[in-house]
């Protein structure tokens, strides 16, 4: 997914203004290397002398729209990635036919007359003066045209589902139009005595060539967004009507159902809706009824798909809920589907007015380009939305994180909140530092242990966390009872932290938190600390069943070539390209990608990195919050930072961990490894 | 290139040395760059709002309270000229004079026919530009910012607007015809 400055609402800001000025820039060298610095040459198209503004022109929205037709199927792009100006007829039409006009008068359009001034001719600079008065004319006589201005608005219409086409069909059609039109105007040229056939023949003939094929491959493709499937429908329908009988068939319902439309009690507006959701959304089930392919590029959050096909299978719970909303990206298929689900007996059942479309042009249109006045509290709301909706538009992952609060578990605890709780019952503070410096000083009633001891071979693999029924021991013995909240701390080795809170993640215990900055900190802010030990009374801590996260080498093998799960080799780059090596084999797994542990902490610090900066870090290689992660390391050690960061502060929810890593993968010739960067 | 050179028929002088690139290849470098546009800004090409906001700011020099107060201008605030369109033209304009200037086609001129006079032309182009700014506001758009964009994104306004672009001006070709008898 491409993120463009207008989706991430960076239109007003520098960078933009920095990419307009280039990209404008552009735009005048091509004009004025077509020759369009020159008026006589622009006006000679309506004398049928020189075709060249309809050549180039039709060229360029040819090209365009082929190149966005392929990245939007390639789902690049979608429907928030690009402002789409508005479809108002009279305006339109009437500005059209002015425009025309004014423009066979002066031999001008604004862009062309703007490469012609710096062509040196005065005509182009009178009739600039000419358009920017035209602009003030305009804004004197608003209150006048107003009326003009507005008529026949429309909303975002596309021009294929005005004449009831599909769209490769249109785009395939508008090709070959425009490839008549070349030929048309090399004729015409030829017949008026300035043309240049002879010259023009042969790369015309490869530009007609290539635009076929291109807009020929475009048609053939499977559409990547069947909207719906009408047949399958109607079948919810009928499957509905044998169920409930009664309710289909009763004239009063659909009297009342009727009415509804009248009154348009059956639709909800998209800014009730925005608030609605924001506000929690009880009792409100959002339906996407848009294919899964397009759900997964873009959706309402808080929505579920249930594609139109499939919406008959879920009547049941849809009667169950207090509100149901149903969207598409536009009104048809939503209301048919409204339609049918309130006649299969499903009450409250509202469509969304004017769809996913709707909801952009209402909720999501940053402000800086509504042509319309904006007032500075609906200014505000419009912010609000954009953050909600489009913190990032189709990864869940990068969307504001709870911040690690200091309360919530597992995650994270500030220094200050650890002082504030260190009196209290049923609190194990663990530190994992070297004993001597733990004699030295620690944090009051902390408890020292080596994080080592939680490990040890297993199945002939050395460096292996320790069976469930070892560890219950271990922390039965520091005193640790499912009850209680364990706060660990670390030295300058964040993952000794964190390979003890995977000990705790294998007996079930998520009641724990890592101190944030580690001891450092602690002793950075002059907190309190102690040389005494703890008295602890040991308990016995009950033995789980085996924990649902360590993988070992076989699934490893199998998720390598199953091409939906992401391995993460967490060791420094030089181990991973197979440059360095202390190990059986030099390399890492084939199809792992390499994210060395170290670029999760802040630089310079003994803390992690901000849970914004890991989002970012993490999305483009974890694309969905339940995608399938395996992270590994050599021993685990490394990888169990990683599996934190992943897991429990960034949410993930399927992440799982290869302990025996590389120790075990390199030393067994029959797994296959890779070297290099991929 | 005066127009006293131009050969009688030719719609331009044909200089070898500065002769137009190929129309479609042309066309197509335009195209490339209304895509890098869209991926890049999420925006088309546009032009004339640059010229409108430029208008604002100049009515905002005179008139400041007037602008604010006014219905359209009015919500470009009081620094309309800071928009990403304000710059694209700016740039359109830099990279004409940058071509130009490399392909030596920077002539001080008042293009016309030979046979039309100098008052005239600048009385119509004057009159042609103020329609042009007024029906760009009115169609919220021009050349590029309908015409290109929106056909490029298969928009109904967009190529309506441009399908009456057209017909305006071959309808009106007639009348103005003479300005470029030589």
């Amino acid at each position: 997914m491409i993120n463009t400055l207008y989706a991430m609402d960076l239109l007003g800001t520098p960078l933009a203004f920095g990419a307009a000025l280039l990209i404008g820039s552009a735009f005048g060298a091509v004009l004025e290397r077509a020759g369009f610095g020159s008026s006589r040459r622009l006006s000679a198209i309506f004398y049928f002398r020189d075709m060249t503004v309809l050549k180039v022109m039709f060229s360029a929205v040819l090209v365009a729209m082929l190149g966005l037709c392929y990245m939007s199927h390639a789902g690049l792009i979608d429907a928030g990635s690009i402002s789409l100006p508005d479809t108002v007829y009279g305006a339109q039409i009437v500005g059209g036919l002015l425009f025309g006009v004014g423009f066979v008068m002066g031999g001008w359009c604004p862009g062309t007359a703007a490469v012609g001034l710096a062509s040196g001719r005065l005509d182009a600079l009178l009739f600039l003066f000419g358009a920017v008065l035209g602009s003030i004319l305009f804004n004197e006589l608003f209150g006048l045209v107003k009326p003009l201005y507005t008529m026949g608005h429309s909303g975002t219409v596309f021009i294929y589902d005005t004449l009831g086409l599909a769209k490769g069909t249109f785009v395939l059609g508008f090709t070959i139009a425009g490839v008549v039109a070349f030929w048309a105007s090399e004729l015409i040229e030829t017949r008026m005595g300035t043309g240049r056939l002879d010259r023009n023949a042969a790369p015309l003939w490869v530009f007609t060539f290539l635009l076929l094929i291109t807009a020929g491959t475009y048609y053939s493709l499977p559409p990547a967004a069947p909207d719906a499937a009408l047949p399958v429908q109607a079948q919810a329908t009928g499957q509905a009507e044998t169920r409930h009988p009664g309710i289909a068939a009763g004239r009063i319902d659909l009297e009342r159902h009727l009415v509804a439309i009248e009154t348009g009690e059956d639709h909800i507006e998209p800014a009730q809706l925005a608030d609605r959701l924001m506000a929690g959304a009880a009792g409100l089930r959002l339906i996407d009824i848009r294919s899964a392919e397009e759900f997964a590029a873009f959706h309402l959050r808080g929505a579920v798909s249930i594609p139109l096909p499939e919406l008959a299978l879920h009547l049941d719970e849809l009667r169950n809920a207090e509100t149901v909303v149903v969207y598409s990206r536009g009104m048809t298929h939503a209301a048919q589907a409204r339609d049918a689900l309130a006649q299969a007996g499903v009450p409250n059942a509202l469509l969304l007015t004017d769809g996913l479309e709707g909801f952009f042009r209402t909720c999501l249109k940053p402000v800086s380009l509504r042509a319309e006045p904006v007032s500075e509290a609906f200014a505000e709301r419009i912010r609000e939305w954009r953050r909600y909706f489009l913190a990032s538009p189709d990864r869940r992952a990068a969307q504001p994180l709870p911040a690690a609060a200091p309360a919530h578990v597992p995650g994270l605890i500030s220094a200050e909140r650890l002082a504030a709780i260190l009196t209290e019952p049923d609190l194990r503070v663990i530190d994992t530092r070297p004993q001597p410096e733990y004699n030295t000083s620690h944090v009051p009633g902390a408890v020292a242990l080596n994080p080592e001891s939680l490990r040890g071979v297993v199945g002939g693999i050395p460096s292996m966390l320790l069976p469930a029924d070892l560890l219950a021991r271990q922390f039965g013995a520091l005193g640790i009872s499912p009850e209680t909240h364990v706060v660990i701390i670390h030295g300058d080795k964040v993952h000794d932290a964190t390979l003890v809170a995977m000990g705790l993640e294998r007996l079930g215990h998520t009641h724990y938190s890592i101190l944030d900055g580690g001891w450092q900190r602690w002793h950075a802010e002059g907190r309190p600390a102690d040389t005494r030990l703890p008295s602890i009374t040991e308990t016995v801590y009950p033995v789980p069943p085996a924990d649902g996260f360590t993988v070992g080498a076989e699934a490893v093998l199998a998720a390598s070539r199953d091409g939906a799960t992401r391995i993460i080799d967490v060791r420094p780059a030089p181990f991973f390209t197979g440059k360095a090596s202390d190990e059986a084999r030099a390399g890492h797994i084939p199809g792992a990608v390499n994210r060395p542990f170290t670029l999760d902490l802040a630089s310079g610090t003994t803390g992690f990195a901000s849970p914004a900066d890991l989002a970012k870090a993490y999305e483009s290689l974890v694309p969905l919050r339940d995608g399938r992660v395996i992270v590994h390391c050599r021993t685990g050690h490394q990888a169990s930072q990683t599996w934190f960061v992943l897991r429990r502060l960034l949410g993930f929810t399927n992440v799982l961990w290869y302990d025996a890593g590389w120790t075990e993968w390199s030393a067994r010739p029959e797994l296959p490894v890779a070297t290099g960067d991929k | 290139m005066s127009e006293h050179l131009t050969p009688s028929r030719a719609p331009v002088s044909p200089e070898p040395d500065n002769e137009p690139m190929n129309p479609y290849l042309a066309g197509t470098l335009l195209g490339l760059t209304l895509l890098a546009s869209f991926l890049i800004l999420g925006a088309g090409l546009g032009a004339s709002a640059g010229i409108a906001r430029l208008g604002a700011q100049c009515q905002l020099l005179i008139a400041p309270e007037h602008v604010a107060g006014s219905e359209y201008f009015g919500a470009w605030g009081g620094r309309p000229l800071n928009y990403y369109l304000s710059y694209m033209l700016a740039g359109t304009f830099l990279g004409g004079f940058l071509s130009a200037l490399v392909s030596r086609r920077i002539t001080v001129t008042m293009e016309r026919g030979a046979s039309f006079g100098f008052l005239g032309r600048a009385v119509l182009t004057f009159a042609g530009g103020v329609i042009v700014g007024f029906a760009s506001r009115l169609a919220q758009g021009c050349t590029s910012g309908q015409a290109l964009t929106g056909s490029a994104l298969l928009l109904t306004g967009s190529l309506v607007f441009l399908v009456c672009v057209f017909a305006g001006g071959y309808g009106a070709a007639w009348f103005f015809r003479r300005q470029w008898h030589d």
